[in-house]
């Protein structure tokens, strides 16, 4: 910290992010195999998933970062693997692997408008295909469930079509159902990637 | 004077009129034919990094790579002998590796089952009566870079014949490898946790150019460093904000190589308490406070951090924080580069993982900005010919070069130098026809 040319505000890291630790590693490795089990017995129809995930990805198409974090729990981890299928987050590098604080900065470094990958910024139409919802009740999770999406984008005139699937991990809460962990699976995670500096 | 026939000119004047002290020519970075010139008297004629000896440990290891653009398979053979094979089939011209890596002690041409040893020998070719008695079937041994040199693992092939032995090729720049090595700790360096991969669209110069460029930060990266000020009233990467008044220095290693030294500002007092926090942060600093006698406690910390050094040899390896970044280039105006992860032998299991979240912090936050400013020059530099110059010259009249011990030289962290030093070289390297070969003499098929 510069700490003798910055006297503003600089308390603790905010918010405290506590919870990234071996067990939440060790958590994540099972959700990932989970979400690659082809499982038709478990699939099942659960309210409010749907809703959830078309509002997650309609906020991100809007750019609306604010009502997009709402929709994510405080111990939550957004992961973009950078291999396929996806290792261990724990001793592999991810093309973007965050907690909420991290996500903030991402949101927040965007909000300057000064991030010069984003400007012009990009325009996205994702399509969530239809999801694999089921129960998965642990400690921090509810629901699981998978989508694949195809998602258009264009930035400075130039279109892009990127892919995959997602993994959701989610969680009844107060509040309502909430996303604990999306894990997104491009099909070319493993390949050289063009500009990705919006959310995916 | 018309740049542009000059161009065309391959004379030793020419080059000296497309790259000055001061500008460069923007056919340099535009111009297919040059870049052609590059792919037989850079990425053929000098050392080209390839990959970490710990990416392919085992005998009959192997891993896809490029020789500038040239595809070729690294392999590791039964004895533990490293090889690097061009990736192409002797008899019709198909890349016979299709994997990215792997185990093989043979590889077999899909397309009419030609098979070579993982020394490049040829082993069987289907049918051979048919070529008759005199078929020779060393004559189709797959071609190989005639020169394969590591270097404390690091990985160089050449197709020179000619060129000086890779430790003097390194040089200078050699002392500062060892650092680069040395300082996180452990027993060694291990290359196996993936990697951030990019596909830009520009010369694999503007890369180079911007590994040893500490003027763009605050501009270039101005939204990161607001960020940062806004939410933990500074940290990482704040001392570049008026970086001509810092203690840092650009430096000359020679042969093109050279360094930005961000150490004496990062770790003062800790880089780990100037890192912005990562996911992570707080279970491993509660475990190493818990763990670790007082003494050790900052020193196991900064094991997390990025190294400081932008460590830049010439032509296509950069060592910028942990990672081992390298460049590919396959056209004039198309380039891959890959930030290969690392982890430390040796060292408690969370120093690693703690090392991949911030080894994952500037890719998503920084290099997106500089890869569209690259993207942007190309632009640029390709599409309005009346615009002929890049302009290099920041520090030359300001007298702050200073001669350092073994014929390095410094500047401000701010200078061109870094352009300077290795243009220098890239045009004593075009300037020569270098002896390449991928076959021994008398072999050529």
């Amino acid at each position: 910290m510069n700490e003798q040319t910055s006297p503003e505000a600089k308390a603790a890291p905010q918010p405290a992010s506590t919870y990234i630790d071996a067990e939440l590693y060790t958590w994540l490795d099972a959700a990932s195999e989970d979400f690659r089990a082809f499982d038709p017995g478990r699939v099942a129809e659960i309210d409010g998933v749907h809703s959830l995930l078309a509002s997650e990805a309609r906020a991100l198409d809007d750019q609306a970062f604010g009502p997009w974090l709402d929709l994510y729990v405080a111990d939550c981890v957004y992961w973009v693997p950078s291999n396929w299928p996806a290792s261990s987050a724990a001793l592999t590098v991810s093309l973007e692997f965050h907690d909420r604080r991290r996500l903030i900065d991402r949101v927040d470094r965007l909000g300057t408008g000064l991030a010069y990958s984003q400007l012009p910024p990009s325009r996205t139409a994702r399509v969530l295909g239809m999801p694999e919802i089921w129960k998965h009740e642990d400690g921090r999770g509810h629901i699981r469930a998978r989508a694949p999406f195809v998602m258009g984008e264009t930035r400075a005139g130039e279109n892009r079509v990127l892919s995959g699937w997602n993994g959701y991990v989610l969680r009844q809460t107060d509040e309502g159902l909430r996303i604990v962990v999306k894990q997104v699976n491009l099909i070319d995670a493993d390949e050289p990637q063009g500009n990705n500096s919006f959310f995916l | 004077m018309n740049m542009e026939l000059a161009t065309t000119d391959r004379t030793d004047g020419a080059w000296d009129q497309v790259v000055t002290d001061t500008r460069v020519h923007r056919s340099v970075y535009a111009d297919p034919s040059i870049f052609q010139h590059e792919m037989a008297s850079i990425f053929a004629g000098t050392w080209v990094y390839l990959l970490h000896e710990s990416e392919i440990p085992n005998a009959n290891d192997f891993r896809a790579a490029r020789l500038g653009s040239r595809p070729v398979i690294v392999t590791r053979d039964a004895k533990n002998q490293l090889h690097v094979l061009m990736n192409r089939c002797t008899h019709r011209g198909a890349t016979i590796c299709r994997e990215k890596s792997g185990q093989a002690a043979t590889f077999t041409c899909p397309y009419h089952g030609w098979r070579f040893k993982n020394d490049g020998k040829l082993m069987g070719v289907p049918g051979r009566d048919a070529y008759g008695n005199a078929f020779s079937r060393d004559r189709f041994s797959l071609g190989r870079a005639p020169r394969v040199e590591s270097y404390r693992g690091f990985v160089f092939a050449t197709l020179n014949q000619e060129a000086p032995d890779l430790e003097t090729h390194l040089g200078q720049a050699r002392f500062f490898i060892d650092q680069w090595l040395d300082q996180g700790g452990g027993d060694g360096l291990v290359v196996q946790s993936s990697a951030h991969r990019f596909h830009l669209k520009c010369n694999w110069k503007l890369i180079f150019d911007n590994a040893g460029d500490g003027y763009h930060v605050p501009f270039s990266h101005q939204s990161l460093l607001k960020m940062t000020a806004d939410r933990y009233g500074g940290g990482d990467m704040t001392y570049f904000g008026d970086a001509d008044k810092s203690s840092m220095r650009v430096y000359d290693l020679g042969n093109g190589h050279t360094l930005i030294d961000q150490r004496e500002e990062m770790y003062n007092p800790s880089a780990w308490k100037q890192q912005r926090p990562q996911p992570g942060r707080e279970t491993f600093e509660g475990s190493v406070a818990a763990r670790k006698p007082q003494d050790e406690q900052s020193s196991t910390l900064d094991m997390a951090v990025g190294s400081g050094m932008n460590l830049n040899i010439f032509p296509n390896l950069l060592l910028i924080g942990n990672q081992i970044q390298v460049i590919e280039p396959l056209s004039v105006g198309e380039t891959i580069l890959t930030w290969y992860a690392t982890t430390l032998d040796g060292v408690d299991e969370e120093v690693n993982v703690m090392r991949m979240r911030t080894q994952e912090d500037f890719p998503i936050l920084g290099e997106t900005d500089d890869a569209a400013n690259f993207e942007a020059c190309q632009q640029g530099l390709m599409s309005i010919p009346e615009e002929e110059w890049v302009d290099i010259s920041r520090h030359v009249t300001t007298n702050t070069d200073r001669a350092e011990r073994d014929g390095i030289v410094s500047g401000p962290v701010t200078s061109d130098l870094h352009l300077r030093a290795y243009f220098r070289r890239w045009k004593e390297l075009m300037k020569v026809k270098p002896n390449i070969q991928t076959r021994p003499e008398g072999d050529a098929q």
